[in-house]
């Protein structure tokens, strides 16, 4: 395993008399996108903030490639976009991003070029000259997203990238990520859980302060039993259940929510479960909507045993 | 390569420059300024040094000069500047509350700092915001000076050479005069959510510690010594200075700023952004 880029070590903040972050450890090391889950108030937005060197942890330490957070070492290495931050209204997009990548150490003609390329990566190039005042939300967290790209770090950490975004522009930073993930870390935090799931293979979850489980999705490959979760349309939950019961290699059908049923099944019994499911449906008479190989990130994280 | 300090100063405080005088809202208080200025300098100012010159040494209107407290404009030889002199060391700090104001509150609240301290440090942000509204103020106390010595050669050129020392020291004084109110305003900004609540607590903390202190000094004269803290507290004893004299209390304004300089880095340090 490669040498953690992030290493938190019992790890406290205390916010207004409140434990935001309750004693927390990990590891992070290089490599696919991970997602930070939890609800509201859980300590995200406060474990990125103290990751990025906005806030000072209350105990416990933290390190970035071995540098505290906010060290000279990390400019040019670690960028985030932190949470409803929003750019100086006074000035051009362009001036304040050429601004970013001379204060990252950039000669001027190379801030220049840099302002450009970022702002290419977001489809974003026409409005190069305008003020941040005439963006839309969805451009201005795109803008935002540039910034945390200027230099190509190789550790960006976003605080709730697609919040309040139409799905166009939900898409557009999805692919941003997808793009720019083969030579920088992302750390995302969102309540997007199919986002995430779509886009990483770990996840951390927070709940009030607490590290409560990470998830790492190459450990289902491993395991002994395997899931497939189904969306029907409208079949019937109970003759569904007895039916796919009976297939061999079954070892248990749920229906945690209307039309959705999650089959837990032994592959060394079915490798083909997929097909065998299909074929049950196809029998039956009945219409499926989507068929996908283990659980949603929302039953894994909230309601797996 | 990281960037040197130094190298980051000069950005920040470049920054600064441009927000002074190429953006609309600098440009707004550039301009207020220099309409404000343009009215002192027609009015108060010539007027003054008007009924200066015609008084020719005869001592005449001194005695309202006298009550005023503006005596120590006979000690001027060049009564424009006396006047300057006095007018200045009142507006320029009043004018360093206002201009000054706003050096990382507004930007912290809608988390624009964030994005510089990604790739800044606290110190390095706050010292070069410091220094970029330093070099707006002394930009603004040269554009003032230099209106003064057009005044004084128009009636007088032949002043040139023996104004120019005196526009010196007035332009020296002037600059560290406003250095503790900037400092001030720099350590308010960084505590406060809005350039107009650092004003107010400007003027009330001023107001407040201007009372307790020369109310305790007033009991306690072993105590006067703290109205050194009293930002512009030897403005009142300048105004009876000129010539050279004037930098000797250049140390006040320095030591003042140079401790709420101190404070004010210790608040950026220690905010949640």
């Amino acid at each position: 395993m490669s040498s953690p880029i992030i290493q938190c070590k019992q790890l406290n903040h205390v916010y207004s008399g409140n434990l935001a972050l309750n004693n927390v450890n990990f590891e992070l090391a290089a490599g696919e996108p991970i997602g930070l889950v939890g609800p509201n108030g859980a300590g995200k937005t406060t474990l990125l903030g103290i990751l990025s060197g906005f806030l000072q942890p209350t105990s416990g330490t933290v390190s970035l490639f071995d540098h505290p957070p906010g060290a000279k070492q990390l400019i040019g290495k670690v960028s985030a976009l932190p949470q409803d931050a929003r750019l100086d209204p006074s000035f051009t997009i362009t001036e304040q991003l050429v601004f970013y990548g001379r204060l990252q150490g950039l000669t001027n003609p190379q801030a220049i070029l840099e302002a450009s390329r970022v702002l290419e990566a977001v489809s974003l190039t026409e409005i190069s000259h305008e003020k941040p005042g005439t963006l839309s939300h969805g451009m201005a967290k795109r803008v935002a997203i540039a910034q945390a790209l200027i230099g190509k770090p190789a550790l960006i950490l976003l605080d709730e990238p697609t919040a309040g975004l139409d799905p166009i522009n939900v898409r557009t930073v999805r692919t941003i990520i997808a793009e720019q993930s083969s030579a920088t870390t992302f750390i995302i935090s969102s309540h997007d859980l199919a986002e995430l799931d779509r886009l990483c293979q770990r996840i951390l979850l927070l709940e009030k302060g607490i590290l409560q489980s990470e998830i790492l999705g190459q450990n289902e490959q491993q395991a002994a039993t395997r899931f497939i979760t189904l969306q029907m349309e409208n079949a019937p939950a109970g003759e569904v259940i007895t039916k796919f019961k009976t297939i061999t290699g079954v070892l248990q059908v749920t229906n945690p929510q209307k039309n959705e049923f999650i089959v837990e099944y032994n592959p060394a019994l079915q490798a083909q479960m997929d097909l065998q499911l299909i074929q049950c449906i196809n029998m039956s008479h009945w219409q499926y909507r989507q068929l996908s190989h283990g659980k949603s990130l929302e039953e894994k994280l909230f309601f797996s045993d | 390569m990281h960037p040197s300090f130094f190298n980051q100063l000069l950005l920040i405080s470049q920054f600064e420059l441009k927000r002074g005088f190429a953006t609309r809202k600098g440009l707004l208080s550039i301009v207020t300024f220099g309409v404000v200025w343009y009215f002192i300098l027609l009015y108060p100012l010539r007027f003054t040094a008007d009924v200066l010159v015609e008084d020719n040494g005869s001592n005449q209107h001194f005695s309202f000069f006298d009550f005023i407290g503006f005596g120590s404009l006979q000690h001027w030889p060049i009564p424009e500047f006396g006047v300057f002199w006095h007018i200045a060391l009142i507006i320029f700090p009043i004018l360093s509350v206002t201009l000054a104001a706003d050096q990382t509150c507004s930007d912290r609240e809608r988390g624009t700092l964030r994005f510089i301290l990604l790739r800044s440090s606290r110190n390095r942000l706050f010292f070069g915001r410091f220094i970029g509204v330093m070099i707006i103020q002394t930009l603004l106390i040269c554009a003032a000076a230099l209106s003064t010595l057009i005044l004084v050669l128009t009636r007088d050129a032949s002043l040139f050479t023996s104004a120019l020392p005196n526009l010196l020291v007035i332009t020296l004084n002037l600059i560290v005069a406003v250095l503790p109110f900037t400092a001030m305003m720099a350590a308010l900004s960084a505590t406060v959510k809005s350039a107009r609540q650092a004003t107010l607590w400007a003027i009330l903390i001023w107001t407040f510690l201007a009372g307790i202190i020369s109310g305790v000094a007033y009991y306690l004269p072993a105590l006067s010594f703290f109205r050194l803290l009293i930002p512009g507290v030897q403005l009142a004893e300048l105004t009876q200075l000129s010539g050279w004299q004037t930098l000797q209390l250049a140390y006040i304004p320095l030591l003042q700023s140079f401790i709420l300089l101190a404070v004010g880095r210790w608040i950026m340090a220690r905010q949640a952004l």
